[in-house]
């Protein structure tokens, strides 16, 4: 029954169904990428720098002479992985918080709020730098950092949604009767808070596709030789004056990445929840 | 006179603030002291040696328990002693207000670009909803958010400073040293903030105008024979108004953020190479004043729109 | 003995040189010192405008620590000794100096200078400058002096130093920090302040100072020489990102940018308002090895290391050429350069596989490398593991800022088996000879003992007082550093410049760090 409603969610909203289409043509790019990638992501070849893209080269090379195209399949499956495990980390730290302070309130909801409300209030590169300090520089790091900087936006909304249910007639039945207050988590807040937070998962993923690349910018992201999407950006504004065109294929692919997961964000909020006006 | 309700917000608004600030500012000072590293090696420099770095722990402290460190600097930011930079002696309060006014000048000039595009967008969607008007801003809304703000930042470099020259491709000057070649400076680090800006500006006016544009009130009014010009401009707007508010407050907060990056390309002396500077290299005063200075700030404009809200809106308290 | 008396007549001067011939100069034989042109005195004016790279800690030459401090610090002090551009032989500053026998220096000051605050610069001034650098407890320069026992004022302009043991580097590191006269008026005055607003001798006095956005001087009014500091002023804008830098110079918004990366010069030749300097410099792109850690204490895989890196496709590929390999600590052009190290590896990829099989690696090592996150520094690393890839030798890298992974490597941590990163070279062989591979000292990561020969050398070097025979110490101790192979050196960057074409008279030094004292800015 759900996957005929999903089916025809998908054929009456045409964006969505093109973004999840394109979504996971670029998973299964990136889990097959050993296979599509026709160089090493590695081989150099220095007299071939900063090439136009040719046959033998489809995007052609960057500043080492290394094969652009295989470098941005690579770097795609990197950066999805960077994206999935910052969302999953907010996810891991911003539910359970958010449902605790909702669901019991008083001065556990007052302590948490107040330290959402300082952890939001200061820049959160600071706080990535800060991480990625503590545990080291690299991918894994850098998106457990981005993981704990989204986790307070995650765990005000279920909060928020918490607060709301914890109203509702139903639950106070069940308290009457004796539901502990795991179970009721369990049971009533928790089912009601999936709709939004699954909203806004896929706006967190592609908010984590850009602060991959912001933290890869900096220089505090992925460790060299592997390429991601945002250091190959990064080497391309080294570059900029000698080879303006290598922005392009990492930018638009972080543009056309982000695009399509706020789309789908998009559409599922709309499909979720009918009471939203378009 | 500003009313008592209004006096009692703000009261309220400064004593949650406290609490607050005094908790971002010790969590990022505990973060940076469980890094490892500390800015002594830096200071010693090319003819390092370990008694020399050993020396140096011990001339600025850095030996001292934590809460001591921590707490002796609370004591004297209260007093608004923000202490100086252990990378080279200025007086962070020095620093950060040179850098401010050019982090302010871009996000001001990106919030105006936001506002001045998103709400006549958000206008004009809304008009007719679901036409072709309305489609063609939802796109470049979806377009607008999705784009990471740096590489629009290197593409105006690349085009319109490096190609055609009509901007400087770096740096910033003052505002109070020359207004108009600041603005200048300040252009394309706007531009490339406020893309993500007009996107939500203008998404959010249009759905709340289309909610308030098909309420009973204003069908009405139109069944008064009302224009929908008027209403839109009259009705609409002022009653968005609210959202709206919210909506810039939000965003204010995160082109703050979002600065940092674009000062990176654009090479601007800023809070974000401030604070960035600063915490990889351990330069723990200037990191603290940064924080404590930018969750003051924070805090201003949220406090600054709730009073906004009241006079919006009489029936906010 | 080493008698200052060496020393020429006043400065070259490249005033009236077209853009040819200061491409000439580049990286040909040393012309010591030329004459200057009939009547084309350099023209006095203008300010210049220069992008610097990196932020000073501290702008008093004794509390300072980083090697980039040094061209900020030239525009405002002068040194006692000063070397020759191209060999950095040394010679009289604002001193003459001579040993009357190995454990005694004796420095005559140059009558008439004064110190920017209008206080002679005499011997009480010299004295209270040596003795500061040794004893506050804010010094970075301590150790330089080190064998320094006692200064004393025996005339009204000339200073007795006593030694504890004979050190003929001493005049060399006189022409570094320990070399620059504060003004001790100010110091007295300012306390700590003066790291910010310093006094010295220099061409151009200080004015402000803006952490990490700009530092301005302005000329001198009474300098004691004529023949030097032509522009007005100069203004530094710090931007710590080099293309960022070199942007600013193309764009017109500043008439100099020095340390380019050599990757960038195409940009620079198709600028057609720009010209290039370049020339040799110490700079040495190098590999540090720890060897307290295995499998880097095996002679063997030290060696195999050395032959499987191809130095001058390192050149092509990371410096556009605009370097030269290296195979010691010490350029070609210096005046203890050994030739005979150049045969000793070869790039010769079967051979280092060799070695690792004999040493007991037939499939290879994997080694932990520290690098920096710049572009520069990642481009590097990935040129490096790819050739080091080829003879089984897999690298994994770990970045981080330059202070937190040197301090990392160098300090008590002691992660990663190497680093990949530079020496930036001393006025004195044997401070960079002592500085690596002395058993305590800092930048010997592993704190080995590499033998009681090496130490012997190290010993003489400071000793020997004929600039023939200190070359001939000199040899036998890059020998016996490469023969151990206890680095890996790579390539020596050449100092790159880009300049607007008003900025005339420019000429780059080994050292490697600009000076201004003869630059004019025309039209």
């Amino acid at each position: 029954m759900m996957l005929r409603r999903f089916f025809a969610w998908l054929r009456r909203d045409l964006r969505a169904t093109i973004s999840l289409a394109f979504l996971l043509a670029l998973g299964l790019l990136a889990v097959c990428a050993p296979l599509i990638a026709p160089y090493p992501v590695t081989a150099q070849d220095v007299d071939n720098t900063l090439a136009s893209p040719s046959a033998a080269h489809l995007l052609g090379t960057d500043d080492l002479g290394r094969d652009v195209f295989s470098r941005m399949v690579h770097g795609g499956a990197a950066t999805l992985y960077a994206s999935g495990l910052a969302v999953g980390i907010a996810l891991l730290l911003g539910l359970p918080v958010g449902l605790l302070a909702g669901t019991l309130g008083g001065w556990v909801d007052d302590a948490i709020s107040r330290f959402i409300d300082a952890l939001l209030s200061f820049p959160s590169i600071v706080l990535a730098i800060a991480v990625t300090g503590a545990l080291g520089i690299g991918l894994t790091n850098g998106m457990i950092a981005v993981g704990i900087v989204f986790s307070p936006q995650l765990a005000r909304l279920v909060r928020a949604r918490a607060l709301v249910v914890r109203q509702e007639l139903y639950v106070d039945a069940a308290r009457c009767f004796g539901a502990s207050t795991a179970r009721i988590l369990w049971r009533h807040v928790l089912p009601n808070t999936v709709q939004p937070v699954i909203v806004q998962v896929t706006l967190l993923l592609a908010a984590a596709l850009l602060a991959e690349a912001s933290l890869s910018f900096l220089g505090l992201g992925i460790q060299p030789p592997s390429p991601s999407w945002g250091s190959m950006l990064a080497r391309a504004y080294q570059n900029m004056e000698l080879a303006p065109e290598q922005m392009y294929a990492p930018g638009l692919a972080i543009l056309c990445t982000a695009l399509a997961f706020n789309t789908l964000g998009e559409s599922l909020r709309i499909a979720l929840d009918p009471t939203t006006k378009r | 006179m500003i009313a008592a309700a209004r006096w009692r917000v703000i009261r309220r608004r400064l004593l949650q603030a406290l609490p607050v600030l005094v908790l971002a500012t010790f969590v990022v000072f505990s973060l940076l002291k469980l890094m490892p590293g500390d800015i002594a090696i830096t200071l010693a420099g090319e003819n390092a040696t370990e008694e020399r770095i050993h020396e140096i722990r011990e001339l600025y402290g850095l030996n001292r328990p934590f809460l001591v460190q921590y707490g002796n600097w609370l004591a004297h930011a209260m007093q608004g002693d923000l202490s100086k930079s252990l990378a080279n002696g200025e007086a962070v309060a020095t620093s950060i207000a040179r850098a401010f006014p050019n982090t302010l000048l871009i996000v001001v000039l990106a919030m105006a670009v936001a506002l001045g595009l998103g709400v006549p967008l958000g206008m004009l969607a809304a008009s007719r909803p679901d036409g072709l008007r309305d489609r063609l801003v939802t796109s470049i809304a979806s377009l607008g958010i999705a784009v990471p703000n740096f590489w629009l930042a290197m593409l105006l470099v690349a085009w319109l400073a490096l190609n055609f020259g009509w901007f400087p491709a770096t740096g910033a000057v003052a505002l109070k040293d020359d207004p108009l070649r600041a603005l200048h400076h300040a252009i394309l680090p706007a531009l490339a903030l406020a893309a993500g800006g007009v996107a939500e500006v203008s998404r959010q006016l249009r759905s709340s105008l289309v909610e308030i544009l098909s309420s009973p009130q204003v069908r009405t009014l139109r069944a008064k024979g009302l224009s929908a010009g008027v209403i839109l401009w009259k009705h609409g707007l002022k009653n968005a108004g609210v959202n709206l508010l919210t909506v810039a407050t939000l965003l204010f907060n995160r082109m703050l953020a979002a600065t940092v990056v674009v000062e990176a390309v654009f090479a601007i002396p800023g809070m974000g190479n401030l604070i960035v500077n600063a915490a990889l290299t351990r330069d723990l005063p200037v990191v603290q004043g940064v924080v404590f200075v930018m969750v003051l700030v924070v805090i201003s404009i949220n406090l600054a729109a709730d009073l906004l809200y009241t006079v919006l809106d009489p029936r906010i308290s | 003995m080493t008698n200052a008396h060496d020393a020429q007549a006043p400065q070259p001067s490249t005033a009236g040189l077209t853009r040819r011939d200061l491409m000439a100069l580049a990286g040909a034989i040393p012309l010591g010192g030329t004459a200057w042109a009939q009547g084309a005195a350099p023209q006095r004016g203008g300010t210049l405008k220069v992008s610097a790279n990196a932020n000073p800690s501290s702008l008093d030459p004794a509390t300072g620590g980083a090697g980039t401090d040094h061209s900020f610090l030239w525009t405002m002090f002068d040194t006692l000794v000063e070397w020759d551009y191209d060999t950095l032989k040394t010679r009289p500053g604002m001193a003459a100096f001579n040993f009357p026998d190995p454990r005694t220096m004796v420095l005559d000051i140059r009558p008439g200078i004064l110190f920017h605050d209008g206080t002679p610069m005499d011997a009480a001034a010299v004295k209270f400058n040596f003795d500061r650098s040794r004893s506050d407890a804010r010094s970075n320069i301590k150790a330089d002096l080190q064998n320094v026992a006692q200064v004393d004022v025996t005339g009204p302009l000339q200073v007795t130093v006593k030694l504890a043991r004979p050190d003929t580097a001493l005049p060399a590191i006189l022409s570094d920090r320990a070399g620059m006269m504060v003004s001790p008026k100010a110091v007295q005055a300012l306390g700590n302040e003066h790291d910010r607003k310093p006094v010295g001798t220099g061409p151009w006095k200080f004015v402000s100072w803006s952490a990490n956005e700009k530092i301005v001087v302005t000329r001198a009014d009474k300098y004691w020489r004529q023949d030097r500091g032509f522009v007005d002023g100069i203004e530094f804008l710090i931007i710590p990102e080099l293309a960022t830098g070199l942007r600013a110079v193309v764009a017109g918004q500043n008439d100099f940018a020095y340390q380019v990366p050599p990757r960038l010069m195409p940009l620079i030749d198709k600028a057609k308002n720009l010209q290039k300097v370049t020339g040799p410099t110490l700079y040495c792109l190098q590999v540090y090895f720890n060897l307290a850690k295995k499998p880097l204490d095996i002679l063997k895989v030290r060696q195999a290391i050395n032959h499987a890196l191809d130095r001058n496709s390192f050149v092509k590929a990371s410096l556009a050429g605009v370097g030269e390999p290296a195979y010691m600590n010490l350029p070609k052009t210096h005046w203890a350069y050994d030739e005979t190290l150049v045969k000793l590896y070869p790039h010769n990829i079967d051979l280092a596989k060799k070695l690792l099989a004999e040493a007991g690696f037939p499939n290879g090592i994997d080694l932990t490398v520290g690098s920096y996150t710049d572009q520069d520094s990642v481009r590097r690393s990935e040129i490096v593991g790819e050739q080091l890839r080829k003879a089984g030798i897999r690298l994994k890298y770990i970045t981080g800022t330059i202070p937190e992974i040197s301090g990392q490597f160098f300090g008590n941590e002691k992660k990663f088996d190497m680093l990949l990163s530079a020496w930036t070279g001393r006025p004195d062989p044997s401070m960079t000879y002592s500085l690596l591979y002395s058993k305590d000292a800092y930048f010997n990561a592993g704190r080995v003992d590499h033998g009681k020969a090496l130490t012997d050398l190290l010993a003489e070097s400071r000793v020997a007082e004929r600039i023939e025979g200190r070359k001939l110490i000199f040899w036998q101790l890059q020998r016996n550093v490469m023969e151990q192979a206890l680095v890996a050196p790579l390539a020596f960057q050449y100092e790159l410049v880009a300049a607007s074409q008003k900025v005339k008279g420019y000429k780059p030094n080994l050292l490697g760090k600009p000076k201004y004292e003869f630059v004019s800015l025309q039209g």
